[in-house]
Parts: C-alpha cells; structure tokens; sequence
C-alpha cells in the first residue's frame, strides 16, 4: 500500500505508542486529516510540552514543571515518612487515596538483570543520599508484588538497615468488597499467609 | 469424570468433528497420519492448555484458517461441564462452564487427565528434565499453588543466572544483590522441593505395590528424589531453608566463576530401582516398560484420592508396546472406573475382556466412524 510521505510518516509515529499496531495507526492518521487545524495544533504543542516541558524532581524522582515537585515542596507533607514506588504513575494512584500524607521515592523501574537493569540504573542512589542526615524514620516499599518487585524491597530494605531507619512492605491480599471465591489461588494463599487474629 | 462429547473445528486435520463418547474404553483404530493421536491432543489440552507434542500453538491450527476451536462437555460431580479452548494466530482463550477465564491457570485442573505415549518410556532413562516435567505436570495437576512457586522460582533462576554472568565479568564483584536474589531463590525453592517431597510419598504408596503386582511378585521397586543438596525428605521447611542457605554460602564463588545457579530445583532428579539396583543403569527394557507403567497407574490413584474423581487415561499407541501380560494388567486395571482412550493401528492379537466391551471409532483421513459391534 503506498501513503503519500507525511501520512506514512504519521503513521509511523503512531506505531510507536504502546498499544497501537498498524491498523490503529491508519485509522488514527486519517482522523488526524479530518481534524480541525487548531486541534491539531494544540495536540502537536501538547506532546512537545509535555516531553520539553516536564522533568524529574531533583528530590523525589516524580515528574514536575518544575525543579522541584509540588509534593516535595508542600511544608505540610510529613518528612519522616518516604513512601517508595516503581512509577509516577502510583504516585499519583497513592494520592488519589488521600491518606497518605508522607513523601514519595520514584525508582523509575525495578531490578531486572535479565532486562539490564542493575540497582545502579534505578534511582535508589539518590535516595539513599537523601537518607543521610535526615529526619526520615520509616521507608515504605511500595514496589510492584512480582519477582522484580520484590527484589528491589529486598535491596533496598538491606542498604537501609545499617543506618537504623525502619522499612516496611505493603502487605498482599485480597481486593476490598470483592468476593472470596473471585479471588485466584496465589491471592487467597497469600491472603491466608498474612492473616490476623482479632 | 469422563468425557461426554467432544467437537473440534478446524483443529489439526479435522474440519468439523463432533463425537459421543462412552464412559468406559474408546477405542480409536486407524492408519498412521489418519489423526489418531490429534483426538487425544484436544483431549490433553483441554487439561493443560499446552500440547504435549508442540510448544508452538499455530500448528493446532487446520492449514490456511485463522482459528481452532475444541469444545467438550466434561461430566464430573455428577454434573455437566462445559470446556471450550480456542486457538487464534495471536493467543488462546479458555472458557469454563461459557465463562472466560482471564487466567489460564484457572481453566487447568478442570479436568485431570494421566497420558500414557510411547515417549512416556523415556521417562526412565532419558534425561532428568523429562522426569521434573512429569513430577511438574502430575503436582501442577492436583496443587495450583506448585505451578505458580514453580513460574516464580524459574524467572528468578533466569534473574540470577543473567546477574551472575555479569558479576563474573568483575574483578571485585558486590554481592548484595546477589544475596537477594539468593533469598528469593531459596523462599521458592524450599516450597518447591517439600511439596516434590510429599508428592513422592504419595507415589510411591501407589507405584510400588502396583509395581510388583505387575512383575508377579518377583521385583520390588524404590523411587528416591536426587536433590542437589543434602537433606531428609522428613526435614521441616525451616531445616531445607537453612541447607540452601549454607550451600549457597559455600558454592557463591564457583556460581560466580561459571555465571550459573548451580543447586536447587531445577537440576533435581529421580532415580528407580528394582531389587536395589538402578534401573536406569541396570534395568532391561522390560524393567523400565513396567516402571513406567507401574509410574502412570499410580497417577491414576493418586488423583483419585487427592481430587476423589478418576483422571481420563489417554493411551497413545503404546498397547502394542507392552507384553501379553502387562497388556492384560493394564487393561484390567482400568476397568470400569476409568474412561480410557486408546488409539491403536489393529486391535488383532489383544484378547481382553475389557476391549471386547469398548466402544471402537475408525478413523479414516480426518473423518470419524463409531463402528458397531
């Protein structure tokens, strides 16, 4: 099939979204076409910014417009209290809760040699100097409940202990208002695991 | 439990299939390539979801169609369930009594099926890996929660083992992350190898006593579990996790030198003797044919008292395999309780009450004939 060049390069740039494969493209391309030209402006200036635009948080990792994220800065937020997590995104699932009222650590990743990814290509270094000469009391290991997950609590649990900060796991278990017998096996194991007298 | 109907579109060589079933003996007869051994795979993915004679999906997929589909009406607990599994170019769905389960790990276990192939006589003396698959494939079957220690502990093998080769490149190599990996390891591995431990009990009280049924009284066989450290099959989960932790300990540099994890389960074995000698080593073929047999019996045995329902026996071509007398034991043994599956070239020569009262299928090029007798 042959696309004059500028949609075939549209095209192009689509597939390289997750999610969308050659057919999506095409479709999204020609919508694209039919688009108002301010729309489409507005949607070109949205992707520019928002990579040109958003950088890490010298502090926590999370994305921000600026140095230093709205989260960091906020003086009412508790400091002794980092919650650490793989993505930005489950920062922001964090505080949609609204009960949490620590500061975050955003890891961006987990270890996964098989993936390449040692310690030292995830942000714990930073936040393993942000420890020091802190009033930080309690780390909490919000890391994905998988293998690489795991692993990265584990690790970063280890190069904590010396310095006497407690570290804690979130637990597993069972989704809330849903039914037992939805639950998978692995989940109600885990659950029966971690169970509690009352 | 057994097998009801069973209808199969465009899987393998058969467009369109549906068949009844009875709940004894079928028997399948038919020439090589007519798609003999095609009814029993539907009837083993149904149990597993994976083939026992392909890893790659497509193939189940008739020539130039886009999907297969098997279809089955299980009757178990005195009730009707429906199994349906389909097979696109990008994936497999499974539907359980016409729901979809998101899991397939969900869908296996439904039904519990023992196969019996002519490859199943390697189970003695071929390689170890065909002897973990069979305790996998057997414990998988009546314990979900082994499959899923089982998935976790090898993606951490493949962890380590890509993490050790990179150390091995150092000169002074930090072992922190290493030590995780290992403690990781072990937490799986310790599960793993209690639970092969009680499945081993558990075979062993059924495959002996058959073993020796099956040799007339003349030969005694003993199964022990080869693991790669040392430590009592009795010994408490406390007990396995301290040993690996020493072994670990005392074998990290060599680990390191050859950038492998070199203990735990994935390099266990099982070793059978006869008499107190190794089959393996020792053993005529006629030992290791009734080993395997003995082996597969006892499975059938075994899921009865671990799920109280009898699996569906499926034997591949391996009747004319065995002798006159192991013939008429297994065929005896099965005998009214289990439905059975036998796929065959002639039934000629086997004169057994059993066979006599099966339901015979002919099997002609893709199409399926019920003779009547």
């Amino acid at each position: 099939m042959y696309y004059p060049e500028p949609i075939s390069k549209l095209i192009d740039s689509f597939m390289k979204l997750p999610g969308i494969g050659p057919k999506t493209a095409v479709r999204l391309a020609f919508f694209v076409l039919d688009m108002e030209d301010d729309d489409v402006v507005d949607f070109a200036k949205a992707l520019v910014r928002a990579k040109r635009e958003l950088n890490y948080c010298e502090i926590c990792g999370h994305i921000t417009d600026q140095k230093i994220c709205h989260i960091c800065q906020d003086p009412n937020r508790d400091e002794t209290v980092i919650c650490v997590v793989e993505d930005s995104r489950d920062v922001i699932a964090m505080e949609k809760m609204r009960e949490y009222n620590g500061k975050y650590h955003v890891l961006h990743g987990s270890i996964s040699p098989v993936d390449g990814l040692g310690p030292e290509d995830i942000n714990i270094a930073s936040l393993i100097k942000r420890l020091k000469d802190s009033n930080v009391e309690e780390i909490i290991l919000a890391t994905n409940p998988n293998v690489e997950g795991e692993a990265t609590a584990m690790y970063i649990s280890r190069l904590v202990k010396p310095s006497g900060i407690k570290t804690t796991r979130i637990a597993h278990g069972l989704p809330v208002g849903g039914d037992l017998e939805y639950a998978d096996e692995v989940t109600l194991a885990k659950s029966l695991e971690g169970r509690r007298e009352l | 439990m057994f097998i009801k109907e069973l209808e199969l579109t465009n899987f393998r060589n058969y467009e369109k299939l549906h068949l009844t079933f009875d709940e004894a003996v079928n028997v399948i007869i038919g020439e090589n390539a007519q798609g003999k051994t095609n009814l029993l795979e539907a009837i083993y993915l149904l149990a597993f979801t994976k083939s026992h004679r392909t890893a790659n999906d497509r193939e189940l997929i008739k020539w130039e169609e886009d999907f297969a589909k098997i279809r089955a009406v299980l009757h178990k607990k005195n009730q009707n369930v429906p199994l349906e599994l389909i097979f696109h170019k990008n994936g497999k769905k499974a539907k359980l009594n016409h729901i979809e389960q998101k899991k397939l790990s969900e869908f296996i276990g439904a039904l519990n099926v023992v196969m019996f192939a002519p490859e199943d006589l390697s189970l003695v003396k071929g390689a170890p890996q065909i002897r973990r698959r069979f305790i996998d494939m057997e414990l998988g079957q009546i314990e979900p929660l082994y499959l899923f220690h089982l998935s976790e502990y090898q993606k951490i093998v493949k962890q380590r083992n890509t993490y050790l080769k990179q150390l091995q490149k150092e000169r002074n190599p930090d072992t922190t992350l290493l030590d995780i990996l290992t403690e990781q390891l072990i937490g799986h591995a310790s599960v793993i190898l209690q639970r092969r431990f009680n499945f081993l009990k558990k075979l062993r009280k059924w495959a002996v006593p058959i073993h020796n049924k099956i040799s007339r009284q003349l030969e005694e066989l003993s199964i022990s579990y080869v693991p790669t450290i040392e430590v009592l099959e009795e010994a408490a989960e406390e007990t396995i996790i301290k040993t690996f932790r020493e072994r670990f300990e005392q074998i990290k540099e060599n680990e390191i030198e050859r950038g492998t994890t070199l203990i735990g389960p994935h390099r266990d074995d099982l070793q059978f003797f006869i008499n107190g000698k190794d089959v393996k080593q020792y053993g005529s073929q006629g030992q290791q044919r009734t080993t395997t047999l003995s082996l597969k019996l006892a499975e059938i045995d075994l899921i009865y008292e671990q799920i109280g329902e009898y699996p569906i026996l499926l034997l591949d071509d391996v009747l004319s395999e065995l002798d006159d007398f192991r013939q008429s034991h297994l065929l005896s043994a099965i005998q009214g309780k289990v439905q059975t599956f036998v796929t065959t070239t002639s039934v000629d020569g086997i004169d057994h009450e059993t066979l006599k009262r099966a339901t015979m299928y002919n099997v002609v090029s893709g199409t399926v004939n019920r003779m009547t007798n």
